[in-house]
């Protein structure tokens, strides 16, 4: 749920990238950190790691202001998706206001998804959100890799539900990582939008917010040594 | 509330002390005193951010670089303490989750504790009662089987007596014609004749004791029904009456029983049983009205009728009646007001059992020092 101060005019909003453990979340996150050139960006916080597995969770916290003075913040959080880190999982999930699922592409990590994707549903409700009508986007990670899923496949599959069309990615490469966001900054608008008015009280239209929070720099990607 | 993820202030990140030697070190490397402060602390003061948020103001220096300088150096040094913060905090706010989960699961394993201790608590007494149940129900067999073993018994010594008695009968009878004969051809004297006469009198007296040797016999052939299937037609009104004679023979012909029987149509029943619970319910009511010598001194009812449906038999005495403490445990098995001996704790345990095997039922109305009335209630039934 959106947080609004109204003494400082500031509303702060939550997007969570979740999904099974290695699939590229924290990836996503430092792709999003180096391609994203917004009028507001924060350092990129990564906190432990052992391994290269997250431990609690990154976040990067972006940032724009509306002609109304709106101090409008978004902060960008990962989830450790190793399957013992649950309740981690539920702290960094509770009052978000969009999700990111990045799922892997690989052929033999099917069933990860599909449990990642059952827990991420539990702990929605846990924390007592709903997975219908939360705004969310789904991502195929690791497209660059051989042995995945076509492509139709998962379209296919996933075409009767409410995140249809999936967005297929190559984080590693810089691929599909800022479609995956401004789809998600699309349909987070619609709900932000009907709660605060974003374009009536604060004059920022769908096209400005999907815009001035994901504009892009022009360094371009980074590669793959990350 | 607060969350982990709610922006940190100063105080937050740095304490009083930390600050205070944070603003030495930066005033040292400046060379003039630097102030670091959540408030502005001058108009010429650069903003430290943390997270987009400007958590702090930098203040004194000897130039603006400096201050920007000061001011990224601490906002680096701030993103690690913040790091750190973020992590504690998310970690306390898990842990607090997770044990209250721990303490929900707690709680919903108390309850089906307690619920899983109730359901064997109430197991334990369906067992208990069970097995008293069947403890009763195996005396009662044994019981029933003694009473078949000693009616077979019964029966049995009935039939051996019953030929020889029937001889001793009709002999006796050819002998008083024959002391008769024998009188016409003696001398007529005194003597002869008072003979003749004592004679005469003997044997109508052994005439006599043979009658009731063959009513007994008679009475415990009905009582005992040896020779009948286990479910037959009853004729209530002469089971009835056959028990009344084995009381009486039982206490000495002593008893005042009174006989109200009324027409009654014959019922399916097991007459054994039946008998069994007349004569059981016949002494009681003789026990009831001894005195304190052991005498008869009062009288019983034995009442027959139909009703209905139902035939009752109404058994009614004006003896010592039951005393109240004692009526809830009459129909219990083995429970008994007697000496030891005198009585089993069977007889209203097998009558009310009796008459719920046949379909009916047994009330007991008592009062202490007025009497005691026994209902006994069977259906009329067209046979099983």
């Amino acid at each position: 749920m959106p947080d609004f101060s109204p003494e400082d005019n500031k509303l702060a909003l939550k997007v969570v990238f979740y999904g099974p453990a290695l699939s590229g979340k924290t990836t996503n996150l430092m792709q999003l950190h180096s391609l994203l050139n917004p009028e507001r960006m924060g350092e990129l916080m990564v906190l432990e790691t052992r391994d290269d597995r997250t431990l609690f969770f990154d976040m990067l916290p972006l940032g724009l202001r509306g002609q109304s003075g709106l101090d409008l913040r978004l902060k960008l959080y990962t989830v450790p998706g190793q399957v013992q880190h649950d309740s981690t999982r539920k702290a960094v999930l509770s009052r978000a206001d969009g999700v990111v699922f990045v799922a892997d592409s690989q052929t033999n990590q099917q069933d990860n998804n599909a449990i990642a994707f059952g827990n991420l549903e539990e702990n929605l409700e846990k924390v007592g959100l709903d997975i219908e009508t939360l705004p969310m986007v789904v991502q195929f990670n690791k497209r660059d890799l051989s042995g995945v899923v076509a492509e139709t496949d998962l379209q296919d599959c996933w075409a009767e539900t409410p995140w249809s069309p999936l967005i297929m990615a190559s984080a590693l490469q810089g691929d599909g990582v800022l479609e995956t966001f401004r789809t998600l900054l699309d349909r987070l608008y619609t709900t932000v939008d009907d709660e605060f008015g974003l374009a009536d009280k604060h004059s920022i239209s769908r096209q400005a917010f999907v815009d001035r929070l994901s504009h892009a720099s022009h360094e371009g990607a980074l590669h793959a040594d990350l | 509330m607060r969350t982990f993820e709610d922006d940190p202030t100063l105080t937050d990140l740095l304490n009083d002390e930390q600050r205070s030697r944070l603003n030495q070190y930066l005033g040292g490397l400046c060379g003039q005193s630097v102030t670091l402060d959540q408030h502005r602390p001058s108009p010429d003061a650069v903003p430290v951010e943390f997270n987009l948020e400007t958590v702090a103001w930098i203040g004194g220096g000897q130039s603006d670089e400096q201050r920007r300088a000061a001011a990224d150096l601490v906002s680096f040094v701030m993103m690690f303490i913040g790091k750190y913060r973020l992590a504690a905090n998310l970690h306390h706010d898990a842990t607090e989750a997770s044990y209250a989960e721990l303490q929900r699961q707690n709680e919903a394993l108390r309850a089906s504790e307690a619920r899983y201790r109730a359901l064997s608590d109430q197991l334990q007494q369906k067992v208990d009662e069970q097995v008293s149940v069947i403890r009763q129900t195996q005396q009662e067999l044994y019981e029933s089987a003694r009473l078949r073993s000693v009616g077979q018994l019964a029966a049995g010594v009935a039939h051996e007596i019953n030929n020889p008695i029937g001889f001793i009968s009709s002999n006796l009878r050819v002998a008083r014609e024959y002391v008769r004969d024998m009188q016409a051809l003696l001398p007529d004297n005194d003597d002869n004749r008072e003979l003749a006469t004592d004679f005469n009198d003997l044997l109508n007296e052994s005439i006599d004791g043979a009658s009731r040797i063959a009513d007994i016999v008679s009475d415990l052939k009905t009582f005992s029904s040896i020779d009948q299937a286990d479910y037959t037609r009853c004729d209530i009104n002469a089971l009835l009456t056959s028990a009344i004679h084995l009381v009486q023979t039982e206490h000495d012909h002593q008893l005042t029983i009174m006989e109200q029987l009324g027409e009654l149509p014959s019922i399916s029943g097991h007459p054994s049983r039946l008998s069994q619970t007349f004569f059981n319910l016949l002494d009681n009511a003789a026990r009831a009205v001894r005195d304190k010598e052991g005498q008869s001194a009062g009288r019983i009812l034995v009442k027959s009728q139909a009703q209905g449906d139902n035939i009752q038999v109404i058994i009614q005495d004006n003896g010592c009646g039951i005393p109240e403490a004692h009526r809830p445990k009459v129909f219990d098995a083995f429970y008994t007001s007697r000496p030891v001996g005198e009585g089993t704790g069977l007889g209203l345990t097998v009558a009310r059992d009796t008459a719920r095997a046949h379909g009916g039922r047994l009330q007991l109305n008592s009062r202490e020092h007025t009497g005691t009335r026994v209902l006994l209630t069977l259906p009329i039934n067209e046979g099983r």
